[in-house]
């Protein structure tokens, strides 16, 4: 039988769903403004009706309803768009960091403008030509040391700054870890609640919205897929590997890594064992710093190398004011101090390798003259060594062009005496040096006896840099006075590239003519002057590039559209992350026009309810007190 | 339906004002620096260009520099050997004077007297410095004179007077870059221009059974010529006939030596060099080392001389009243030398006229590469300008629609 009250407990029932209601409306526009708030809803049912089937049940049409009640509290969120918002987030983190790094990069150039090392080298050149035309005079000479320094100093800021962003990237990667690591215990101590709480049939809501916040966060840094597929399991996997698995948590770290001038590595914490990430903010820095600006440090490194290495040896040969020959204009700091080049790479305590940056052959060779040779030189490439075939129909200079068009890291050239001289240029691999050449072979005899590098052709008569003692191979290093080789420069010249200190102290020892015979120079000779300001724009080769103008034009040019495709990428990542948040706020943000209309309707509902409730009073106010029993 | 969120229009907002404030700042930024590469992802091929466009006009600007020195050093040697020509004209007119046999020798030894003045003043004109102090004349030993004179008695010269006048220079003219790879000499070698005579140089070695024992090289005129070890007398004349200098080489036909012969007035510079000795043993160069020009063998026959040395002849010969000498050798040799001063003018007006050209050239194209660098990285102004109004008006507009659709919700009309 129906109870008296029943009235009461409909009325009760309805009070309490739409006060429920009036704090979720309440808990939604209050939070309007909650960064990866999702909108909630109260989920109403009405109550169990009267009656369900049994033996108890009263002989009387039914049901009869019993009223509200409120089953749940649901956050209204697209499962899938957050797995694209996800993966996106990742890319814009990797755009965002690469457009702000080569921004940096950009401005150390300078360019185009008048404190560039550029126009510096400008400034140092056109002295050398004013001295050309006065070589008797003291002034001339003190403007080609002070343009000198100028330029040096230029290159030393040049060097500092692309150091320190380096250095900055670094640091970044170290703190981007930390957070990764404080994201990843966050997620897993709500993965906890969460799953405490789903355990009691509740809808944790604000906890899972903090949760995709930081699962978002964390796609931003490195890559990142979700699952979610089973309800007490949580899982965050990257690159195949799990970095969340419900509370349990793979951490990342980072040590020293010897190879990479003792920059930090990025490491598994367990394991040790280093981690590859592909798109987000850390793996951007990672190749930034050991790709973009590595690269950019080694382009200032190459150029600064060659420019010291050509203009010393043509210094040295000539005479200064002051009757002294033999100076080096630019202070050269050798790698090994073993004349040989020979180094003990593996600390042992024996040599091992010999490091020679430059060889020159004993011949003096005609560029246009058919060699009439077939045979095939092997030279270090970017991985392991290459091979270059010429021919019998080939001229010198043809050789020359496909060795320096090729992908071997060395490239050749005929000096001023017309002889081949081979320079190593910078390695792409992080694990071999820089500027020293690797491997030189050739089955004929082109780089043997025809330009007098090599004392023999084929396997037997090959320099290799991983044996000690490997210029003795060279003609060169057997003493023939025609070739001469140089070991290499101890690494990163552009940050010690320095005025040779006897220049410095005298002036009058930079040199300005070649003199004649073995005799110093007469006071009005500029020969040497002419040749070291006509380097300028000559084919000298700078690595793959043939002079210092298209070196100058080239690196400009190489950054210039590194920033601009960062800048288009990171403008399209924007604009795609806009749409997608625009679809989430679409779904998910808070609306207060309709938050308010919800809280209209349930305080009508609850005034509606209240209502009842004193209309059902008012009935058992006749029962109980209008009966007069 | 679409729904939109209250957050959505601020946030629109937000994303669009920013970007446009970006813009904004932008072109702001370049109309203040008159650049339209402010960062140089702005244009990347643009800026490529400038780099190079800005290098090669200082480089041009350098050119045009150079190109005025050596004009102005080659204007005040023209100068001078215009002089030397005027001076040689009145030489010339007493040498024809005294070759008439009418005067007595006290005539002639004043005519002596007149050609000695104009003598020490012809040296004083070899002697000649630029503005800047260095010799104009004397190769690259710009530091010392070109010639220096030994003085000594001659007979009716009654006085101490110049006996000879030897060139103390050196042959390496300097030079300068006028252009890309292209240079000029900006120095004018003594024994050169001061030269009346080709020069003549015969060993008195036999040079039949010579070879040339091991790989070395020879000095010309300061040009160098490579030889082979074996080659023999004939392969070195070739070469030498062969290397461009202003020398022919061939054998004496009376002895089988090397005879030297310069194709144009000048003094011939032989060395051997460093340790090599194909010229000792050929017998020109002596084999006590010393320096060019004094090192030629005692036993060499030599001759051709100096514009000097024909004068010093012709005073001489007035001053000996010897008016046959003075007609026949005297003359010519004057005639000669100041047929080449005259030639020698004409080079130097001609390479004035080269330097002008291409300094019109370089006037002509420092303007067309500036223009094509400043199309390449200045700023239209007109064009950035509307730009920047454009802008301005969009952002007034899209801050007022802001302030009108962000005001009123439902709020505002609950009571």
């Amino acid at each position: 039988m129906q109870s008296t009250f029943t009235g009461l407990e409909i009325g009760k029932r309805s009070l309490i769903a739409h006060s429920k209601g009036l704090t979720t409306v309440g808990h939604n526009i209050t939070n309007a403004s909650t960064e990866g708030y999702s909108r909630q809803r109260v989920i109403m049912q009405p109550f169990d009706p009267l009656y369900d089937p049994g033996l108890n049940r009263e002989n009387t049409p039914g049901q009869i309803g019993q009223g509200v009640t409120a089953v749940s509290v649901e956050r209204i969120k697209d499962e899938l768009l957050e797995g694209r918002i996800v993966s996106q987030n990742n890319m814009k983190g990797y755009w965002e960091n690469r457009d702000k790094y080569i921004l940096m990069t950009e401005q150390i150039y300078n360019e185009p403008g008048e404190f560039s090392v550029r126009s510096m080298m400008d400034k140092y050149w056109e002295s050398w030509q004013d001295l050309s035309l006065n070589p008797n005079e003291s002034a001339t000479r003190q403007s080609v040391l002070q343009k000198g320094e100028t330029l040096i100093a230029g290159i030393h800021q040049r060097y500092n700054s692309l150091k320190e962003t380096r250095d900055m990237a670094d640091s970044d990667i170290a703190a981007t870890v930390y957070q990764v690591n404080s994201i990843l215990s966050d997620i897993s101590n709500l993965n906890e609640k969460i799953v405490k709480i789903k355990a009691m049939g509740d809808n944790p809501n604000d906890l899972l919205d903090r949760r995709d916040l930081l699962v978002n966060n964390l796609s931003s840094k490195i890559n990142i897929t979700v699952e979610n597929r089973d309800p007490d399991e949580f899982q965050v996997h990257t690159e195949g590997l799990h970095l969340i698995q419900g509370r349990v948590v793979n951490y990342l770290s980072t040590d020293v890594d010897p190879v990479n001038e003792g920059y930090s590595r990025v490491v598994w914490d367990k394991s040790g064992e280093q981690a590859f990430f592909k798109g987000g903010s850390l793996a951007s820095l990672i190749e930034l710093r050991d790709g973009d600006l590595r690269e950019e440090i080694q382009k200032i490194d190459l150029m600064t190398v060659n420019f010291i290495d050509n203009v010393n040896s043509l210094h040295r040969k000539a005479w200064g004011k002051n009757g002294t020959t033999g100076n080096d204009f630019f202070r050269e700091y050798p790698f090994v101090t073993s004349a040989e080049g020979n180094y003990d790479r593996s600390g042992d305590g024996e040599f091992d390798s010999t490091y020679i940056f430059r060889v020159s052959g004993t011949n003096s060779l005609e560029s246009e003259a058919l060699i009439g040779l077939r045979g095939t030189m092997t030279l270090p490439g970017p991985e392991g060594n290459i091979d270059i075939d010429y021919f019998p129909t080939d001229t010198v200079s043809d050789v020359l062009d496909r060795i320096n068009n090729s992908q071997a890291e060395v490239n050749a050239v005929l000096n001023n005496e017309n002889r081949l001289t081979v320079r190593a240029s910078t390695a792409s691999d992080i694990n071999n040096p820089d500027f020293a050449i690797r491997h030189i072979e050739d089955s004929g005899e082109f780089l043997a006896g025809y330009s007098g590098i090599l004392q023999s052709s084929g396997r037997d008569g090959a320099f290799d840099w991983e044996t000690a003692g490997a210029s003795a191979l060279l003609m060169a290093g057997a003493g023939d006075n025609n070739g001469e080789f140089a070991v290499a420069p101890l690494s990163h010249p552009s940050g010690w590239i320095e005025v040779n200190r006897a220049i410095k102290s005298d002036p009058m020892s930079i040199a300005a003519g070649f003199g004649e015979n073995g005799r110093p120079a007469n006071p009005g000779d500029g020969s040497a002057a002419l040749a070291i300001a006509s380097l300028r724009n000559k084919p000298l080769m700078i690595g793959k590039l043939s002079s210092f103008d298209e070196y100058f034009s080239k690196t400009v040019a190489d950054i210039a559209l590194k920033g601009e495709e960062a800048q288009v990428s990171l403008e399209t990542q924007n604009l795609i992350m806009k749409d997608l948040e625009d679809m989430k706020q679409s779904i998910s943000g808070v609306n207060i026009d309709e938050e308010l209309s919800q809280m209209i309707k349930f305080q009508h509902g609850y005034a509606a309810a209240a209502r009842f409730i004193s209309e059902i009073n008012s009935m058992l106010d006749t029962i109980i007190n209008r009966m007069g029993v | 339906m679409k729904r939109v969120s209250t957050d959505m229009s601020n946030n629109d907002m937000n994303y669009h004002l920013r970007a446009r404030e970006k813009k904004l700042n932008d072109i702001q930024n370049k109309i203040a620096g008159q650049t339209r590469i402010k960062n140089l992802r702005d244009d990347p091929i643009a800026a490529s260009h400038s780099v190079r466009y800005k290098s090669h006009i200082s480089r041009l600007n350098q050119f045009a520099d150079n190109i005025g020195v050596i004009q102005s050093r080659s204007r005040i040697a023209e100068g001078y050997l215009q002089e030397a020509v005027g001076i040689m004209n009145r030489i010339n007119e007493i040498a024809v004077q005294g070759a008439n046999g009418i005067y007595q020798k006290s005539d002639t030894i004043i005519m002596g007297d007149e050609v000695n003045q104009l003598l020490n003043e012809l040296v004083n004109i070899s002697n000649a410095k630029s503005g800047e102090g260095t010799a104009v004349f004397s190769g690259d030993k710009s530091l010392s004179n070109a010639f220096r004179t030994l003085e000594g008695y001659v007979d009716g010269g009654g006085k101490s007077v110049i006996t000879s006048v030897e060139y103390t220079g050196s042959v390496n003219p300097q030079s300068a870059e006028i252009s890309e790879g292209s240079y000029i000499e900006s120095n004018f070698p003594g024994n050169r221009v001061f030269w009346a005579e080709e020069q003549l140089i015969i060993s008195s070695v036999n040079s039949d059974s010579f070879i040339v024992k091991e790989d070395s090289s020879i000095l010309i005129d300061g040009e160098k010529i490579d030889l082979k070890e074996g080659d023999n007398v004939h392969a070195v004349i070739a070469k030498i006939n062969d290397s461009g200098v202003p020398v022919k080489a061939s054998i004496d036909p009376v002895k089988n030596s090397l005879m030297l012969v310069s194709t144009e007035p000048h003094q011939i510079w032989l060395e051997d060099a460093g340790e090599g000795n194909v010229l000792k043993e050929l017998g020109v160069v002596s084999t006590i080392n010393s320096k060019p020009p004094h090192n030629i063998s005692t036993e060499a026959r030599i001759s051709g001389g100096s514009a000097f040395d024909m004068v010093i002849k012709l005073r001489d010969t007035l001053y000996a009243g010897n008016t046959f000498d003075t007609g026949s050798g005297a003359l010519k040799g004057i005639q000669n030398s100041l047929n080449h001063l005259i030639s020698r003018t004409a080079k130097l007006g001609a390479g004035d006229e080269r330097l002008e050209l291409v300094k019109n050239r370089i006037r002509f194209e420092i303007p067309e590469i500036t223009a094509m660098d400043s199309r390449e990285t200045d700023i239209d102004l007109a064009e950035a300008i509307t730009e920047l109004k454009m802008l301005e008006h969009t952002q007034t507009a899209s801050l007022q629609t802001a302030a009108r659709i962000m005001k009123p919700t439902l709020l505002d009309f609950l009571r």
